[in-house]
């Protein structure tokens, strides 16, 4: 975007005021005064201009404005929204030269604003947009061709640190609502003329921005054209978030799994981009969205490469172990406790009979209704403020937690397994995944209830077989695992060091597979030398 | 010739051609199979395992000799060598052997959970959801049925260390004198070990489906020896933990071996065991209703979708009619009958016309 800037505009601006505000004649006319006025032959004309402002005229911040060139004595308005437009910039170092100049002809508007971003148009279909993205309408008397004048008002949120995807080490800038000062964030971190940055409309209402994201010569072309075509196929009239396109745009709708990645954060993005994937980015989300995606990239968190490599595969596989005890350990409880309590060895099963012996419900029951608390407490906690939220975590856990183990609602050993799991899944680095983790025990719990240890497989094979199923921007979702590519397993369950990371993931097929020459990486030294 | 020709993004790549006849061929076969072979052999069955097991490879091999040929699967080599309609007729064979199958597996899975774990199993209600999760499975194309097939061998291969349990308390005394019974012995035990060893004709119907076929071949066999290798292991092992009279009594050897299984968290390792089992089996199922309904697709131009639901259940309904063990050793029986003909007598005589056919044309 250009900022509009003109030369010493500070100290034209000064000089000017005073004559400015001398020969403004600022009043808002009667419209309908102004059309009957006008001449009979430019009636269709002007039934034209009525359609477009009738419904402007009815908003309080329409503006319509009269002046006179001192030049040349013409009349000319400025027509604007004033929450849209930098009204100070446009005062300022707009208006002045306006009035000074020579301004005889429309075109001139180039010529006495030099630097601003000045478009010449006579379609009356063009000014309801540009109004409404910020333009400034200048017609001038005697003239069927308007000039529009772009100052639109920029409010920006001063970009914080990430809340979701927070690292204790690495950058805290998080991405912030307006789409060019997250492309900005983009841009800075990687200064290439090969990223290209793709502009779609989408939303007959809301015309959100939406940006198509990839390095060229590196990205797959067909996984581009894929995004571009399902952005380009899609029908709706609003788009308030990122979120709806990863609901919209994703292989599966009916899926719990999110099949994009999205993220706050601009270095996972621009390092995402390295790697030749594509990055869409919604104006008005904070968060942007990476694609194709594997299931297992949903447990790596952005910090894992600020560590030692040992340290991040150390951390990857705790995070993999913690999603598969938090789905299971409740179900296993269900399983072996209603059918297969021969499998407890003697010593755990005391514990376990002492612990459930007053508990007057089934296991299932149990299960349910602790699970059921735990979901409570979470989305009480979420929807609350975040002071009053923290309460409510601590009244919910421990007051909760002890007062039905006490009242001999449930087994102490549950609350301890249930504990553990909501702990476990709160792992997951990203938030959309761990939601649907979050539901993905509730048919296990069933299963387990139904048959055992063997309902507990079957609704496990159901779980693979969608995941087999499923797809993200066409590429397999269980990559690397399956379709086994064991080249890619440096960074998917394991975070090999940075000089084994020298090509780019198998299954993205892109066009340029090497990031870094691996000799030199890889160059060792002999003994004292 | 090549109404068989899959679109590259539905094969598979050449070494998980291997899971796909490993995960087919280890069924419920390697839970009781010990007993059937020493009736013949003895403790010197397990030469009759490594023996059998190396008839594989030349059936194998001729296999792939005939989806060469034809550059398709076998339903292009029938119709190749015997016309349109004989070739489709033996083709149409193929459906009911692999709906048995299909049913046949399910029903053995069925019988083994209801015996050790849940007598009062509805075989309907189990049916049905097993054979939605195949439906489900197939609907997904080739590669999802492989993938199964992957996950199915490897998730539960850490079930091959709980045998180091059995192993400790072995004798391998057991195994001696070694080579006292006649060739003939061995060769009925061989008999007997091929029907657990079957599965792997599957090859011939999801030829067309693997990416650069010529290099499948070592993986192929690869697999086969390994296939090889688990039974001989588990044979040995068996015969060296069980004594030949307690064996004659053990009709699944394999599960009573994970009885002496004590872990500081579980006791009863067998139920662990047949849990997994559930997903050890779920490729063979998945894979015989994918053979199933492509060749119904592939001769009479049935939409795939519909075909594998009424294949399905046909399964069901042969399932909850043979509950008992009588019957459903009568099944497995005839199956495996059809499927030792199919593998020893049909694949070498298509082998050799084809062989005869080519030879022919070629002058």
């Amino acid at each position: 975007m250009i900022k509009k800037n003109f030369p010493n505009g500070a100290n034209m601006a000064n000089l000017f005021k005073s004559v400015k505000r001398l020969l403004k004649r600022k009043f808002t006319l009667d419209e309908q005064k102004d059309h009957q006025s006008g001449p009979e032959k430019r009636e269709h004309r002007k039934d034209q201009a009525e359609d477009w402002e009738k419904e402007l005229t009815k908003s309080k911040d329409y503006q319509k404005s009269y002046y006179f060139n001192q030049k040349s004595g013409k009349k000319f308005t400025l027509t604007y929204l004033s929450t849209l437009v930098e009204e100070k910039v446009m005062d300022n170092n707009a208006v002045p030269p306006l009035l000074e100049g020579e301004f005889h002809h429309i075109d001139d508007v180039k010529k006495l604003l030099p630097l601003a971003d000045v478009e010449l148009s006579s379609s009356f279909k063009d000014i309801p947009e540009k109004l409404l993205k910020g333009s400034v309408m200048l017609t001038l008397e005697g003239d069927k061709v308007f000039a529009f004048i772009s100052s639109p008002k920029q409010i920006v949120r001063s970009v914080s640190a990430p809340e979701i995807e927070f690292s204790v080490v690495g950058p805290k800038e998080a991405f912030v609502e307006p789409i060019d000062q997250n492309i900005n964030m983009i841009r800075k971190r990687l200064p290439l003329k090969e990223l290209i940055i793709e502009q779609f409309i989408v939303g007959k209402l809301s015309l959100t921005k939406v940006c198509v994201l990839y390095i060229e010569g590196v990205t797959n072309k067909e996984i581009i054209n894929t995004v571009k075509q399902r952005i380009s196929d899609l029908d709706k009239d609003e788009i308030a978030d990122s979120s709806y396109f990863t609901q919209m745009i994703s292989d599966n709708g009916n899926s719990p799994f999110p099949q994009l990645l999205d993220t706050e954060r601009p270095d996972r993005v621009s390092s995402s981009l390295v790697e030749g994937k594509v990055v869409i980015l919604v104006d008005g989300s904070p968060h942007a969205l990476i694609g194709p995606t594997s299931l297992t990239e949903f447990f790596n968190s952005f910090e894992d490469y600020f560590l030692n490599w040992i340290l991040a595969t150390f951390i990857r596989l705790i995070r993999l172990f913690s999603v598969i005890f938090s789905i299971m350990v409740t179900p296993l409880y269900v399983a072996v406790v209603t059918y297969h309590y021969q499998m407890i060895p003697k010593d755990l099963l005391i514990t376990l009979v002492t612990s459930r012996r007053v508990v007057p419900f089934p296991p299932i029951l149990e299960v349910l209704f602790l699970e059921v608390t735990i979901e409570l407490l979470r989305e009480a906690g979420a929807r609350l403020p975040t002071k009053v939220g923290q309460t409510i975590g601590i009244v919910g856990g421990i007051v909760l937690g002890t007062a039905s183990v006490e009242a001999g609602l449930t087994s102490n050993v549950l609350l301890i397994l249930i504990a553990l799991a909501a702990l476990a899944s709160f792992t997951t680095p990203v938030y959309q995944m761990s939601n649907t983790i979050r539901i993905l025990r509730f048919p296990f719990l069933i299963m387990a209830e139904l048959w055992g240890l063997v309902g507990i497989t079957i609704a496990f094979c159901f779980l693979l077989t969608h995941l087999l199923r499923l797809t993200s921007l066409g590429l397999p979702f269980m990559e690397p695992i399956f379709p086994l590519r064991l080249r890619d397993f440096k960074d998917a369950l394991f975070r090999l060091p940075f000089k084994s990371q020298a090509k780019r993931p198998q299954y993205l097929r892109t066009d340029d597979p090497i990031r870094f020459s691996k000799k030199k990486a890889n160059k060792k030294k002999d003994i004292d030398e | 010739m090549m109404q068989g020709s899959i679109q590259e993004r539905l094969q598979i790549s050449p070494f998980m051609a291997a899971y796909v006849i490993v995960s087919m061929q280890i069924g419920i076969g390697v839970l009781g199979f010990q007993r059937i072979i020493a009736k013949d052999a003895g403790t010197d069955a397990w030469i009759s395992v490594i023996g059998a097991g190396l008839t594989i490879h030349i059936i194998v091999w001729m296999m792939y000799k005939i989806c060469e040929t034809v550059n398709g699967d076998i339903l292009d080599a029938n119709v190749y060598l015997f016309g349109k309609i004989i070739g489709n007729s033996i083709n149409t064979f193929f459906i009911f052997y692999y709906t048995v199958t299909c049913a046949g597996t399910l029903g053995g899975l069925y019988e083994i959970i209801r015996t050790w774990m849940f007598q009062s199993l509805s075989p309907f209600w189990f049916g049905a959801v097993y054979l939605l999760l195949g439906i489900y499975i197939v609907f997904g194309g080739f590669r999802t049925v492989a993938g199964t097939s992957f996950f199915g061998m490897v998730i539960p291969f850490y079930l091959l260390f709980s045998f180091g349990f059995a192993l400790q308390y072995g004798d391998f005394t057991n195994l001696l004198p070694i080579m006292d019974h006649s060739f003939i012995e061995l060769v009925k035990g061989g008999y007997h070990m091929s029907l657990s060893y079957l599965g792997y004709g599957i090859l011939l119907f999801f030829y067309p489906f693997i990416k650069n076929p010529e290099q499948s071949k070592k993986f192929v066999h690869i697999g086969l020896l390994s296939t090889i290798f688990i039974y001989t292991a588990l044979a040995v092992i068996t015969f060296a933990y069980f004594p030949l009279g307690l064996l004659e009594k053990s009709i699944w050897a394999t599960l009573e071996m994970w009885k002496i299984v004590r872990l500081p968290i579980i006791e009863r390792f067998e139920y662990l065991g047949i849990a997994n089992w559930t997903l050890i089996m779920l490729p063979s199922i998945a894979l015989s209703l994918w053979a199933a309904s492509r060749v119904t697709k592939r001769i009479f131009h049935i939409n795939q979708k519909k075909s594998v639901i009424f294949i399905a259940l046909v399964c069901l309904v042969i399932v909850v009619l043979i509950p008992t063990r009588e019957r459903l050793n009568v099944l497995f029986n005839y199956t495996a009958i059809v499927g030792f003909s199919l593998a020893y007598i049909y694949t070498p005589l298509l082998y050799l016309l084809l062989l005869i056919k080519k030879k022919v044309k070629a002058e």
